[in-house]
């Protein structure tokens, strides 16, 4: 189960044109692999296109190059979750998501089982809906029925997986604080039980302790639900914490690709020796024995 | 950078010409559509003791016959040579009937959308002059009730006023019978139009000219002018007209379509022969090629002055 | 010891008078409204309130100045204004609202769609939008109402509606264009919210405070636009009795100085514009 792949990015590219005649490449032929229950971290300076390839395989943005290949393989224990429909389309075994035509067959499945948060939580939450509400949206958009009840029972649950009680389900994304908005947005992610969760700096905009509250959470969350985790952070602490395994993004090229262990001992790539050496040591001491200070 | 600028302009023109294609194409093909009988203008009565011959006849010469697309073309071909066609009503080139309606309608909407702009500027800055106190909310007060009156209901109890009862006023038309060169009677007929026009009017514009100054006065650099011991008078004129002013007369471009659709609606009232008369007669006894081209001037204005809004809007560069 | 020292936090505050509460009904239009719920409500129940039949011709109490039978008097044709009043208000206002909500979901739809489409289509449907702007609004009600054949009150209020929705459009697009930037909007797409589940869900509460106005100066507008094209005998024909319809008869009635027919019907549109007018107001402050 482990090293069955999940999502394969070959030579994905992706170019912006701010103006006329000229071209940047955001994301130039870059390509990696999840696996199945894998954290994998994607680290890189800002603008080196890290949130382009998040966006890509959400299918917000077409990419102008390169294949996303989806793996849906066999998900026969959610056979209640579709109807009958749904059930021929699982047939099909690998999803080119770029592809239009195959994109737009398999959207329904395609979009129930991956999911995606956003940075910032203040704009990804709709400022004028319940908590409730917000939760609940995308399973009545996918008809999905409450296995708990109620869609309000559901959203409760949900809460209460992402470490939220049931008391902030009839207030307003501005009614709590940042790290509370970022869970009500895990726990709309996870509402939908996504075999890929997609987190765009998910942590970028919260303060230190909310930060390591909400790394614990989603540890917690991925052992317990077993999703593949696509985790993007510019902080390489987060990463090195986090993720299995970890790509390193640098001008839209994927300079390297390694367990997370080794990659912070023994990197490859000049860049990633920069990266790996600019990560805070907690100790002046530590800070003393090694060589690059 | 002269270079996009021309490129620009010449977007624009394309712009303008081909919105105007638009335009008369849809009067055109709208007009033809709706049921009613465009000879009955043309020969008035006699069309009831028409027989069927003579009404093909008259089609024909009409040009009627044909179906509307080949009309269609046949008018666009004549307009872009200058030829709009002749009226049906009237007998004559529309361009004739036009040329001697439009200068009063020029008149009444040019010395009444001055009038208007002119006074809700002054209104304006007197509101905001006695902000909240007695004047200003007095004058707040009337202006929403005057810009709550229908024109047309407005304009009926000046003529029932002023003309019928007081005898003060002429009711109607652009100058007494046989007197078109005298400039006083000319004078006379507009008073009541214009009173009509600038009191459903202004009041719009004055509460935002009102607003906009009031708005000026709560910034910094006008806490700064008061701190320098700037007094009141200065202040209102140097600092906050000055920074209303240009939004406002982006605003005066961008309104006149609305005057000039309320001078239509008074010229009715008043039997003023201008273009609104001419465009409401055209329109309730089909005489096509007159409408066409009353739309199409209409029309054509309006995009105008719009262009010129979006022209400004992009020079200020604030 | 304590008297060298003051003790500075402590100090006892001069007592304010508390200042007044507001009243709930401060900066609200509450006389407006209340007037124009009275209007609305005696057009709605005016079967109950009719002295006599809005539609007989009492050839005989021609011209009749208001007395105790005809409270405000009769018309040209001899038939009641009071009557006339209440019957012809429901119309007006009934076709007001409809006029105004059949223009507010065209600009919906246009507005929403435009700020969606593809660049080539968001530049045609503005040209649209801005030529129907700029014909003369009357001549274009007078076309579709010669589309639509007779001119009943439906007929009426939907040619009224189809030409006053250019400038809410316009706004919608606007706010449409703004909303669509933010996250949530592209969330909702991820987890597959069609473009009409994003227009209700998103959409509408968010650019919703900015049309209330709009759409309620719709309905004033509307009116106007009925009683202006009855009255110039282009919408409502004179059987058909609305306000605009009734005053079609007041320049006639101007020669023989009847002042009662032209005065009532004005005044009840007046104050109806300028109740709404108020509460169109309120809404615009308030949000």
């Amino acid at each position: 189960m482990k090293d069955e792949i999940l999502l394969d990015v070959q030579k994905l590219s992706h170019k912006f044109f701010p103006a006329r005649k000229m071209e940047v490449k955001a994301v130039d032929e870059v390509s990696f692999q999840i696996r199945r229950g894998e954290i994998f971290g994607l680290v890189g300076e800002s603008g080196s296109g890290k949130s382009t390839i998040a966006h890509c395989i959400m299918n917000i943005y077409q990419p102008s190059g390169g294949k996303i290949i989806f793996y849906t393989g066999n998900c026969q224990e959610r056979r209640g979750f579709f109807n009958k429909k749904d059930m021929a389309v699982q047939e099909a075994n690998s999803i080119d998501v770029c592809d239009p035509k195959e994109f737009r067959r398999h959207r329904r499945m395609l979009l129930a089982k991956r999911q995606i948060i956003f940075q910032d939580s203040s704009s990804s939450l709709n400022p004028r809906k319940k908590i409730r509400e917000i939760i609940a949206e995308p399973m009545k958009i996918q008809h999905i029925a409450p296995v708990r009840g109620s869609l309000c029972a559901e959203a409760e649950y949900w809460l209460n997986q992402a470490g939220l009680d049931g008391s902030v389900l009839e207030q307003y994304p501005s009614e709590l604080s940042g790290g509370q908005r970022q869970r009500v947005a895990i726990a709309r992610a996870l509402a939908m039980k996504p075999e890929l969760l997609v987190a765009d700096e998910p942590i970028a905009s919260l303060d230190v302790s909310v930060q390591a509250q909400i790394m614990n959470l989603f540890l917690q969350l991925q052992k317990e639900h077993g999703f593949s985790f696509l985790f993007i952070a510019h902080d390489l602490l987060a990463v090195k914490f986090l993720c299995d395994r970890v790509g390193v993004l640098w001008r839209g090229k994927l300079v390297e690709t390694a367990p997370s262990k080794e990659l912070f001992e023994n990197p490859c790539h000049p860049y990633t020796k920069t990266l790996a050496a600019s990560i805070p040591v907690p100790h002046f001491r530590l800070r003393q024995e090694g060589d690059v200070w | 950078m002269v270079r996009y600028r021309l490129l620009d302009g010449v977007k624009k023109v394309f712009l303008f010409l081909f919105s105007i294609f638009l335009l008369s194409a849809a009067v055109f093909f709208i007009s033809r559509l709706a049921p009613g009988d465009p000879l009955v203008s043309y020969y008035g009565e006699r069309v009831e003791r028409m027989g069927i011959q003579e009404r093909v006849w008259a089609e024909e010469k009409l040009g009627l016959k044909d179906s509307v697309w080949v009309q269609y073309i046949r008018w666009l071909g004549n307009a872009i040579r200058g030829e709009f066609g002749i009226s049906y009503k009237y007998k004559m080139d529309v361009i004739e009937v036009i040329k001697g309606r439009i200068g009063n309608t020029l008149l009444l909407g040019g010395v009444g959308f001055c009038l208007v702009f002119l006074l809700a500027l002054l209104l304006g800055i007197f509101c905001a002059w006695h902000e909240n106190r007695m004047p200003d909310r007095i004058v707040c007060t009337l202006g929403t009730i005057t810009s709550c009156i229908p024109e047309f209901w407005l304009s009926l109890l000046f003529i029932f006023i002023f003309s019928t009862n007081l005898k003060w006023l002429p009711g109607s038309g652009a100058y007494a019978v046989g007197k078109a060169d005298d400039w006083g009677s000319r004078m006379e007929h507009l008073i009541l139009p214009l009173t009509v026009l600038v009191v459903s009017h202004i009041w719009y514009y004055a509460y935002m000219v009102r607003n906009r100054i009031l708005e000026e006065t709560g910034t910094d650099y006008v806490l700064l002018a008061k701190a320098k011991g700037l007094n009141k008078r200065q202040i209102m004129f140097h600092h906050c007209l000055r920074n209303a002013i240009p939004s406002y007369l982006s605003m005066a471009a961008a309104s006149v379509p609305h005057v000039l659709g309320g001078t239509y609606i008074v010229e009715t009232v008043f039997s003023y022969p201008g273009i609104g008369t001419l465009s409401y007669e055209s329109a309730r006894y089909k005489d096509y090629n007159l409408l066409m081209l009353l739309s199409i001037l209409s029309g054509a204005f309006v995009i105008l002055c719009n262009m010129a809004v979006q022209k400004g809007a992009e020079r200020d560069g604030r | 010891m304590e008297d060298r020292f003051e003790i500075v936090g402590i100090r006892k505050m001069p007592d304010v008078k508390l200042v007044k509460k507001e009243k709930w009904y401060q900066g609200k239009p509450v006389f407006f409204a209340i007037l124009l719920g009275m209007i609305l409500a005696v057009c709605l129940a005016c079967e109950l309130v009719m002295t006599k039949d809005p539609f007989y011709l009492d050839l005989q109490h021609c011209n009749v100045p208001p007395d105790g039978e005809f409270l405000f008097g009769t018309d040209t044709l001899g038939r009641d204004i009071f009557s006339m009043i209440w019957y012809g208000g429901r119309v007006s206002l009934f076709i007001g609202i409809v006029s105004a909500a059949v223009s507010t979901g065209i600009a919906i739809f246009v507005g929403a769609v435009s700020a969606c489409a593809p660049a080539w289509a968001d530049a045609l449907l503005m040209r649209f939008t801005e030529i129907i702007l700029s014909i003369p609004s009357l001549l274009l009600v007078l076309f579709l109402q010669a589309v639509f054949g007779e001119n009943t009150v439906f007929s009426v209020s939907a040619a009224i509606g189809m030409t006053g929705w250019a400038a809410m459009a316009k706004v919608i697009r606007a706010e449409v264009i703004k909303l669509r930037k933010c996250e949530y909007v592209a969330a909702s797409k991820c987890m597959g919210g069609s473009f009409l589940h994003i227009l209700w869900e998103h959409f509408l509460p968010g650019f919703m405070p900015s049309i209330m106005f709009m759409a309620v100066m719709e309905i004033r507008s509307a009116i106007l636009a009925e009683s202006t094209l009855s009255f110039m005998g282009l919408g409502l024909p004179v059987e058909m009795v609305s306000w605009g319809s009734m005053l079609s008869l007041a320049e006639k009635a101007i020669l023989t100085n009847d002042w009662w027919i032209l005065f009532f019907p004005g005044i009840f549109l007046t104050v109806t514009l300028l109740c709404i007018t108020r509460i169109g107001e309120y809404i615009r402050r308030k949000f």
